[in-house]
């Protein structure tokens, strides 16, 4: 296969966009109601990530409580369809365990846990398509059902990944640029410069680093605007309801 | 255990009545409501998901293969993954092994075939994403909204290359492609409660915890097939009322699916035209 072209000389990627631009971003909260205390479904591009939380409540096993805070189960399941190859995978993979390991330690430091004293909050998030930018979606999709789910949060955790090609930083990327170009996924905090999550699974010259968390820093900033508007749009659904009763 | 001494008793009394009276106020051969969405995923050739009311959730995706119809055994492989259990648990394999056997016994394998060398080979996906009672009959009212709805792409080369050496190639423009046979209904699984000489369609968890049997009856073009199988449908759970099958019962569990059961399909296909004429792929 000849090589693509993953940064056209008139600056337009793969799938038409710029450097600086995001792909579709459609969110919705609240999606099992009946099954879940919070749920949301995530789509970045083609990426697809359904999220239940459930809890804060009794851990099954006493060994889960902390008498100081809320402990976090993420449970990361990746369907063997997702991917445009059928391939089963399995829990136990190292990079299934390794994104686990990540998305509870960021969670548990931007979630109050010390107010959920020997409870459990139980994550699980399924992926029914993937296209680049797995880690972010499925972050994403978790900010969202642990809002809809009611749990106190210092403030949206919003995720993204940015690659270098050559020296130019490129914005969420997709499965064929992720497989190409290295890829550096960050979570921040609402709308500050904090970040609660930041992944790295291959190199990137130190001196470009700067421009690429410029960038990230200001998409993820745009992606909680995104979230938030859903959230809101959620909470005046319910109000409006509440209001009619 | 989620019902109490009393509760059991007490529930157990309504449904051994004769018309029973069950929770929800259903009659004996009424379904749950159920919510779902058909072709949401752009990568799979079909794809289903069905919701009942308790939250009870199924997702399926059909993908298809070439393959040289020599080099494998069947053309339908069946994957199950229920939240909360291992895939070697007993649960899952029993319920992988009913629908696996009942799919590649009743599948007419000619809609599959491409070349006298070649045919498709169908992987189905199915992911349970929360279940309360037995998720047997919502599997596999998924997958049968899953296969009605999976389109093959057009073959455009030669049909015949028993000669030839050639690859089956296919028509780029995807609008071609062909549902698997109009007229196709694939065959699905009921499961009915046993309780006195009462039968139950589709028992809720609430009711599996005091029914005396339990019955898999399978259902396919407009007739009951075999297997029909009994199980103790209250899993994880000491039911105490589990009792022998009366066979006069099974007679019955016949004649009632073979009333009954063409509605659920008719009910199904309807859906899939609905949800055809629809251009909104959205999952939710």
């Amino acid at each position: 296969m000849s090589r693509m072209e993953i940064y056209s000389p008139e600056g337009l990627r793969l799938d038409g966009r710029r450097w600086n631009e995001l792909r579709r971003f459609e969110s919705k909260i609240n999606t099992h109601p009946n099954s879940s205390d919070g749920s949301s479904y995530v789509e970045q591009g083609n990426t697809k990530v359904i999220c239940m939380v459930q809890g804060p409540m009794e851990p099954s096993s006493r060994s889960q409580a902390d008498s100081t805070k809320a402990t976090i189960e993420v449970n990361l399941s990746v369907a063997s369809f997702s991917t445009f190859e059928r391939k089963k995978r399995s829990k136990s993979e190292k990079r299934m365990v390794e994104l686990k390991a990540t998305l509870e330690r960021t969670f548990e430091q931007s979630v109050m846990c010390h107010l959920y004293p020997r409870t459990l909050i139980q994550v699980d998030v399924t992926v029914l398509a993937q296209d680049g930018g797995l880690l972010a979606s499925v972050t994403n999709a978790i900010t969202l059902a642990l809002i809809d789910a009611g749990i106190a949060m210092y403030d949206y955790v919003s995720c993204i990944s940015v690659g270098l090609y050559d020296q130019t930083p490129l914005l969420d990327l997709n499965g064929l640029e992720e497989k190409d170009i290295s890829t550096l996924t960050i979570g921040v905090i609402g709308k500050t410069e904090k970040l609660a999550l930041l992944m790295l699974e291959d190199k990137i010259p130190l001196d470009n680093l700067e421009s690429i968390l410029g960038i990230a820093i200001a998409a993820t900033h745009r992606l909680r605007d995104l979230m938030d508007d859903e959230v809101r749009k959620h909470g005046n659904v319910r109000a409006s309801k509440l209001a009619k009763n | 255990m989620i019902l109490s001494p009393a509760e059991r008793s007490y529930l157990y009394d309504s449904l051994s009545q004769k018309p029973p009276i069950r929770p929800g106020a259903r009659s004996d051969h009424q379904f749950r409501p159920l919510e779902a969405k058909t072709s949401f995923l752009p990568n799979s050739n079909g794809s289903a998901r069905i919701r009942l009311n308790d939250g009870s959730e199924c997702m399926i995706s059909v993908k298809s293969k070439v393959v040289v119809t020599k080099s494998v055994t069947n053309l339908i492989d069946v994957d199950i993954d229920v939240a909360g259990f291992r895939d070697d648990s007993n649960f899952v394999s029993n319920l992988k092994y009913n629908l696996t056997s009942l799919l590649i016994t009743n599948f007419p394998s000619q809609y599959l075939k491409l070349t006298s060398k070649y045919s498709f080979k169908l992987f189905i996906d199915c992911i349970v994403i929360s279940h309360s009672s037995y998720p047997l009959s919502l599997i596999s009212l998924a997958t049968y909204l899953a296969l009605k709805t999976t389109r093959l792409p057009l073959l455009v080369s030669e049909v015949n290359d028993e000669e030839i050496e050639e690859q089956p190639t296919f028509s780029d423009d995807w609008d071609n492609a062909k549902y698997l046979d109009e007229a196709f209904e694939p065959p699905i699984f009921i499961t009915l409660g046993v309780i006195g000489t009462n039968l139950l369609f589709d028992p809720s968890i609430e009711e599996e915890q005091v029914l005396e049997n339990g019955l898999i009856v399978s259902f396919y073009k407009d007739n009951v097939i075999t297997p029909i199988s009994n199980i103790n449908l209250a899993t994880n759970s000491n039911n105490s009322n589990f009792k022998g099958l009366n066979q006069k019962l099974i007679i019955e569990s016949i004649n009632l699916c073979n009333k009954y059961c063409p509605a659920i399909i008719k009910a199904l296909n309807t859906l899939t035209e609905q949800d055809d004429e629809g251009d909104d792929d959205h999952i939710f």
